[in-house]
């Protein structure tokens, strides 16, 4: 344990040395929280999948891999723009901390794009949520995500507030936000495993 | 300024989009394989799935250098979901429908 | 605030039961307050018992019966339903003591007294579909068992949709007590309890498929829009019980930060 602390520290150059809980504990407990719950809702598709597994892997034919993986790539690198949000804010850096937050937000906003055009593109091709069960897993995860994501922007705007003002900048706060939006990052790289992976 | 540590996010993301870039040839495999195959492949998918969110979580969220039971607790759930999540793949198997 | 001092009045005796209840009528300034908590806890527990147990109304039953299923269904629940719902229908206005509760919590809030004013009246308006609409239907349909069986069908479907389906309410009200945590300063609640309530208010958009899907995970019934929601529904209520009843305690009738609970023992008693 000391040796990652002072190795961060050396790392660092600060004397700081003391472990800390990323934005408030309260974020974490939800984000716990959350997390089983969607474990549940993972168990509950697995499960379904596994039990007529050739309807499944039909209709996720019509799902394109190519487009979960930009996806992917998309909410990675948001999560890596608020993670050096967080590391420039923590340096006193304000300006280059907005600045990641905006690129975030950007990321973010691509991924919200690309997913409405997904969604689009096979509804055109006749797959909604009724078509079969599949069809109605993936609708539901996926928006059910997206309203996560929707919140994630939220919690940005909130961080950036927090940023912009010499008055606020409370560092719990920016971390509190960037824990949250992690969290639906971390989320959608299971549901991609899930739903366009596991074929 | 410490370029070591402000490399490590970027070392980061590189390693997590490579593994999200082959997932594309893992998920292409056909998967019409012996049943052992197919839990195999799920189990992997689910595997590597896993491991590329405790590494979001680790160091993306800063866990590395939280107190040592937010590590455990975290570590605790992805743990518990990947076993929930194979066996409730393996119950599924077990009890097919139509 | 004339109510006597708890330093004035007499401790509080450490005797029978009925002495205790008793000292808290007579001095207990946060008596009202000790009452709409415990009309909260009776009301959860019997509504378990009356739902889960007598009424046998859930966990929900499927979606997919037909009509003599949906007869034979109402004709094996007739006296717990008509009994059942008759107990709801005499004691559901205690669910105004009980949303009374609830927004004095958030009154005492440093948020505006707008957020508690809308609380109270969406949850208000929440009991006619979230219970009664259900209790009417089961109850007429539990009445006259020769109905015609279509007809049984239609009460049956009314019954489910309006308790599972109309959750629009929950969600706006969790959301708005949500934000009412997040933003108060004067920490009457813990801030997880605010993310608690988004979680709450999540699973509610969660049932909204109930609508559309008769069978499967998504069903009234199923095990994301029933068991998932419920087990996270229980979670969320244990929590503000007991988050309440620590409010209550370190309640100071004051406007600015609710004070912590003091450790030492003698210093607030609880009935």
């Amino acid at each position: 344990m000391t040796s990652i602390a002072s190795t961060r520290s050396r790392a660092h150059g600060s004397p700081e040395t003391e472990r800390f809980v990323p934005g408030q504990p309260d974020m974490w407990a939800f984000v716990l929280f959350e997390a089983f719950v969607f474990t549940a809702y993972f168990t509950v598709y697995v499960f379904s999948r596994a039990r007529t597994p050739d309807v499944f892997r039909q209709s996720q034919m019509h799902l394109d891999l190519r487009v979960g993986v930009v996806n992917t790539l998309l909410l990675l690198t948001s999560s890596l723009f608020v993670a050096r949000c967080v590391q420039a804010a923590r340096e006193g850096s304000y300006r280059a901390a907005t600045t990641n937050a905006f690129l975030t937000m950007l990321f973010g906003s691509v991924f919200l794009v690309s997913k409405v055009r997904e969604w689009a593109m096979e509804i055109g091709q006749g797959f909604t949520f009724t078509t079969d069960e599949f069809f109605s897993f993936y609708y539901f995860l996926t928006a059910i995500h997206f309203i996560h994501l929707l919140i994630g922007f939220v919690a940005l705007a909130v961080a950036v507030r927090q940023l912009t003002s010499p008055a606020r900048r409370s560092q719990v706060i920016v971390e509190t936000c960037a824990t949250y939006w992690h969290t639906i990052d971390f989320l959608w790289v299971l549901i991609f495993a899930l739903l366009y992976v596991m074929r | 300024m410490n370029s070591g540590f402000e490399k490590r996010p970027i070392v980061i993301w590189l390693a997590l989009s490579a593994i999200t870039i082959l997932q594309l040839g893992i998920g292409s495999i056909d998967a019409r394989a012996a049943l052992a195959g197919k839990a195999a492949i799920a189990a992997s998918v689910i595997g590597i799935a896993l491991i590329k969110v405790r590494i979001i979580i680790r160091e993306f969220m800063e866990v590395r250098h939280a107190p040592v039971l937010l590590g455990r607790l975290t570590d605790l759930w992805v743990v518990l979901t990947g076993a929930i999540l194979l066996g409730g793949y393996l119950a599924g198997t077990a009890f097919p429908k139509g | 605030m004339n109510a006597p001092r708890p330093e004035s009045a007499p401790p509080a005796p450490a005797g029978s039961f009925l002495r205790r209840i008793a000292w808290h009528w007579r001095h207990d300034e946060k008596c009202e307050l000790w009452i709409g908590w415990w009309t909260l806890v009776v009301f959860y527990n019997l509504y378990g018992l009356l739902f889960f147990v007598i009424t046998r109304t859930q966990p929900p039953p499927e979606p997919s019966l037909d009509p003599m299923e949906v007869v034979q269904w109402f004709g094996d629940r007739r006296h717990g339903l008509l009994y059942g719902y008759a107990l709801v229908f005499i004691v559901g206005g205690a669910t105004a003591i009980m949303n009374a509760t609830l927004a004095y919590s958030i009154r005492r809030m440093s948020v505006s007294r707008a957020f508690a004013y809308s609380y109270l009246v969406i949850y208000a308006l929440a009991t006619l579909p979230g219970m009664l609409l259900m209790g009417v239907a089961c109850t007429v349909g539990a009445m006259r068992p020769d109905r015609d069986p279509a007809v049984m069908s239609w009460l049956y479907d009314l019954a489910f949709l309006s308790f599972e389906g109309t959750m629009g309410v929950f969600l706006i009200g969790s959301l708005i007590w949500m934000a009412a945590v997040l933003l108060d300063e004067n920490g009457v609640f813990p801030k997880w309890f605010g993310y608690l309530n988004l979680c709450n208010a999540l699973t509610e958009v969660v049932v909204a498929p109930a609508w559309i899907f008769q069978s499967g995970a998504f069903a009234w019934d199923g095990s994301i829009a029933w068991w998932i929601n419920m087990g996270v529904f229980v979670i969320y209520t244990t929590a503000f019980l007991t988050l309440l009843r620590r409010m209550i305690l370190r309640e100071d009738f004051g406007t600015g930060p609710l004070p912590e609970l003091a450790t030492d023992p003698a210093a607030g008693s609880a009935p």
